[in-house]
C-alpha cells in the first residue's frame, strides 16, 4: 500500500470516528447535559458573586445634556 | 417483533399519531430539567439532516460568526462579565430543539433555517457591544465605540438607515433581555427582581420591568456614545426610559411612539419628530444624513417584505408552509424590528428554495393538521415554542400570529416626503401598538386574517400585566360567541414564567381540546410532563 493510500485510509478512520463521537454528543444530549449541569451553575455562581456597581448611586443629572429642541 | 415495521420506523422514524403507533415524544424528556435522555430518533434521513445540516451546522457558524464578528477575546471577556450571554447563549441548541421539536422533512429544514437568522443576528449585536464596550477595554472609548449607536429596541432599526454604511445601531435590550427570555427563561427573572428590590412596584408589564432592571444590575455594556429611546407600545415604558436615562446617561433622543396614529395630524407630528431624531443624529455623529444609503436599505428591506408576502400566500392557501408557528413568529418580528441585514436575505433564498419545492410537489408539510390557529395578541416569551407542542399533542397548527402582521407594508423610495410619511407609519406600527393596544379596530383586524388565512381557531394570548389588552378580553369573548369562533386563551405574564408556568399552558389548552372540542390527544405522553426547571 503506498504511503498516500495509507494516509488516506487514516484520514477516513480518523473522519469516521469523529463523526461518530459528535454523533453520541448529539443524540445523547451530552452538550445539553454539560452545559445544564457543569457549565451555568459555575456561571451562575459567577456572576452572583461578582462586584457591581451601585447604580443608585450615579447622580441623575438632569441639565447636564442640552434639550435637542429641533425645528425641522 | 415485527422486523418490516421495525425498519421502517427506523428509517422514516415512527408515525406521528398514537393511533398509528406513536412517537411518543414526552417519553424522551428528563423529568424537570426538559434535558433529552436522548434526542429525537426522526428516521434516517431527517436525523442525519439535523445533526449535520442544523446542530453542528449551527456549532460550526456560531463559532465563525464570533470569531468574523469581535473576536473569541471579546466574547470571552463578555460571558465572564454579562450574565444575560453566559447564562443565557451557550445553550442556544435546545432553542433550536425546544422549536423544531417533532417537526420533519421540509418543516424542520425551513423553520430551522429562520433559526439560523436570528442567531447570527443575535451574535452579530452582542458583539458588537463587546468591541465597542469601554469596560471590557479598560475604559477606552475605541473607533468601534465611536461608530455605534445605541438605541431602544423598539425603536425601528429604519430609523438609522441613513448612517448605515458608517454606523452600527444596536439596541439596547434585544439581546441583554428580549431574545434571552426564549432561549433561557430564568436569565430575566434576575432583571425582574432587581427592579422591584429598589422599590418599584411588581404589576407593571414585566417587560418593563425587566428592560430597567438591566441597568438597575450594571449589566449593560457601555458601548455607544448616544442613545435613541422611546415609549415603546405603553406609557409603562416611560418610566424605563426615565431609569435608563439615569443609569445610562448618555446624550438621549427620546423619539415619541403616538397612540392615536389613525390621526393624519398625529402623523404629521410623527413625520416631524423623526426628522428631529434625524438631526440629533446628525449633530451627534457630525456625518450628515444620506439619502442614497437611506434609499438602498429601504429598497433591501421591501425585498424582505414582497417575499413574506409571498409566504404569507403558501401558509394562507395551502398546506405546503414549511414553517412552524414559532420560527414564523420569532424570525417575522425580529427581522422586521430590527430591519435590513444580509443574512435575512441568505435565509430567505433557502427557504424559498424549501418552499417551491413543497408547492410544486404539493408536499403536505404538516399532515396531522386538525385545526389551522391564527395566535393573536402578545405571545409568551419563555413559552414561544408553546405551537411545537400544541400541534405535535393535538394537531393544532398555528399558521399565523399578530406579531407577523404588524408590519405589513413597504416603503416608498420615489421622493423624501414619501419616504419619510411611510418611516412614520411604520414606526407607530411598533411591536404590541398596532394590533395590541392600537384601539379596538386594530385588534378586530383578527377576523379579515382569520377569514385570509383559512384558520378555524384562534389562540388568544391574555398578557395578564399588559393594562391595554386587559380591558379588551370581555369583548372579545362576545365576539368569538357571536361569531360562533373556536378560541382558547393563553394567559402568561410575557417574560415571567412564574406567574403562568408552561405547565399551566398546557393544561388550559388540554381541558379545551379535551371538553370543548372533544379530541383526543395525537400524542398522550405530551399532555402532561414537568418542566419546570427547563431553559
Amino acid at each position: 500500500m503506498s504511503k498516500f493510500a495509507k494516509f488516506l485510509f487514516k484520514l477516513c478512520g480518523i473522519v469516521l470516528v469523529l463523526n461518530v463521537a459528535l454523533f453520541a454528543v448529539f443524540f445523547f444530549d451530552l452538550d445539553g447535559k454539560l452545559l445544564f449541569n457543569v457549565v451555568e451553575p459555575f456561571l451562575k455562581n459567577h456572576y452572583d458573586n461578582m462586584e457591581r456597581r451601585d447604580t443608585l448611586q450615579t447622580p441623575y443629572d438632569m441639565d447636564k445634556f442640552p434639550k435637542y429642541d429641533y425645528n425641522t | 417483533m415485527n422486523i418490516k415495521k421495525t425498519l421502517k420506523d427506523f428509517w422514516y422514524g415512527k408515525p406521528h399519531s398514537a393511533e398509528e403507533g406513536g412517537r411518543r415524544l414526552g417519553d424522551i424528556m428528563e423529568d424537570k430539567t426538559g434535558l433529552y435522555k436522548h434526542r429525537e430518533w426522526r428516521g434516517v434521513p431527517d436525523t442525519m439532516y439535523y445533526f449535520y445540516n442544523i446542530w453542528l451546522y449551527n456549532y460550526i457558524h456560531m463559532v465563525m460568526d464570533i470569531m468574523q464578528m469581535g473576536g473569541l477575546v471579546n466574547f470571552v471577556k463578555g460571558v465572564l462579565r454579562y450574565r444575560w450571554v453566559g447564562q443565557t447563549y451557550l445553550p442556544v441548541m435546545h432553542w433550536f430543539d425546544r422549536g423544531l421539536q417533532g417537526m420533519r422533512g421540509a418543516a424542520l429544514r425551513g423553520s430551522a433555517w429562520h433559526y439560523r437568522g436570528m442567531v447570527s443576528t443575535t451574535i452579530r449585536q452582542f458583539q458588537r457591544m463587546f468591541a465597542a464596550d469601554t469596560r471590557l477595554h479598560g475604559g477606552v472609548q475605541n473607533d468601534v465605540y465611536k461608530h455605534t449607536i445605541a438605541s431602544n429596541e423598539t425603536v425601528w432599526g429604519g430609523m438609522f438607515y441613513p448612517w448605515s454604511d458608517k454606523f452600527m445601531y444596536v439596541p439596547m435590550e434585544m439581546i441583554p433581555y428580549f431574545v434571552t427570555c426564549h432561549v433561557n427563561s430564568h436569565t430575566v427573572l434576575n432583571y425582574i427582581d432587581a427592579v422591584q428590590s429598589i422599590g418599584l412596584p411588581g404589576d407593571p408589564c414585566p417587560m418593563c420591568q425587566a428592560e430597567a432592571g438591566i441597568f438597575v444590575l450594571d449589566d449593560v455594556p457601555d458601548y455607544a456614545p448616544m442613545v435613541v429611546t422611546c415609549n415603546e407600545a405603553c406609557d409603562a415604558s416611560v418610566s424605563t426610559s426615565t431609569l435608563q436615562d439615569w443609569f445610562f446617561d448618555k446624550p438621549l433622543y427620546s423619539l415619541p411612539m403616538p397612540m392615536q396614529f389613525d390621526d393624519p395630524l398625529v402623523k404629521k407630528y410623527c413625520m416631524r419628530e423623526i426628522e428631529n431624531c434625524w438631526k440629533f443624529i446628525e449633530d451627534q455623529t457630525g456625518v450628515p444624513f444620506n439619502w442614497d444609503q437611506m434609499v438602498k436599505k429601504l429598497e433591501a428591506q421591501n425585498e424582505l417584505q414582497r417575499f413574506e408576502w409571498e409566504k404569507w400566500e403558501v401558509a394562507a392557501n395551502t398546506n405546503s408552509y414549511p414553517i412552524n408557528g414559532v420560527a414564523q413568529a420569532l424570525y417575522r418580528i425580529y427581522q422586521t424590528q430590527y430591519g435590513d441585514w444580509e443574512i435575512w436575505h441568505f435565509c430567505d433564498k433557502k427557504v424559498r428554495k424549501i418552499m417551491e419545492k413543497c408547492v410544486a410537489k404539493k408536499i403536505n408539510t404538516f399532515p396531522q393538521t386538525r385545526h389551522r390557529v391564527i395566535a393573536w395578541s402578545c405571545a409568551p416569551l419563555y413559552y414561544s415554542n408553546w405551537c411545537t407542542w400544541a400541534y405535535n399533542c393535538w394537531g393544532l397548527n398555528v399558521i399565523i400570529n399578530m406579531d407577523s402582521l404588524m408590519f405589513n407594508m413597504t416603503m416608498r423610495t420615489d421622493t423624501y416626503e414619501h419616504a419619510l410619511e411611510d418611516c412614520a407609519q411604520y414606526h407607530m406600527w411598533a411591536p404590541m401598538r398596532r394590533m395590541a393596544v392600537g384601539g379596538m379596530k386594530h385588534m378586530f383586524e383578527l377576523w379579515e386574517y382569520m377569514e385570509k388565512f383559512n384558520c378555524d381557531m384562534v389562540a388568544m394570548y391574555d398578557q395578564l400585566q399588559c393594562k391595554g389588552v386587559q380591558g379588551l378580553h370581555g369583548l372579545f369573548e362576545d365576539e368569538f360567541r357571536d361569531r360562533n369562533v373556536h378560541a382558547f386563551w393563553i394567559p402568561h405574564a410575557l417574560p415571567d414564567s412564574r406567574t403562568v408556568s408552561r405547565a399551566e399552558i398546557r393544561r388550559l389548552i388540554n381541558d379545551y381540546m379535551s371538553t370543548v372540542m372533544h379530541e383526543e390527544p395525537l400524542d398522550p405522553s405530551l399532555l402532561d410532563f414537568d418542566d419546570s426547571m427547563t431553559w
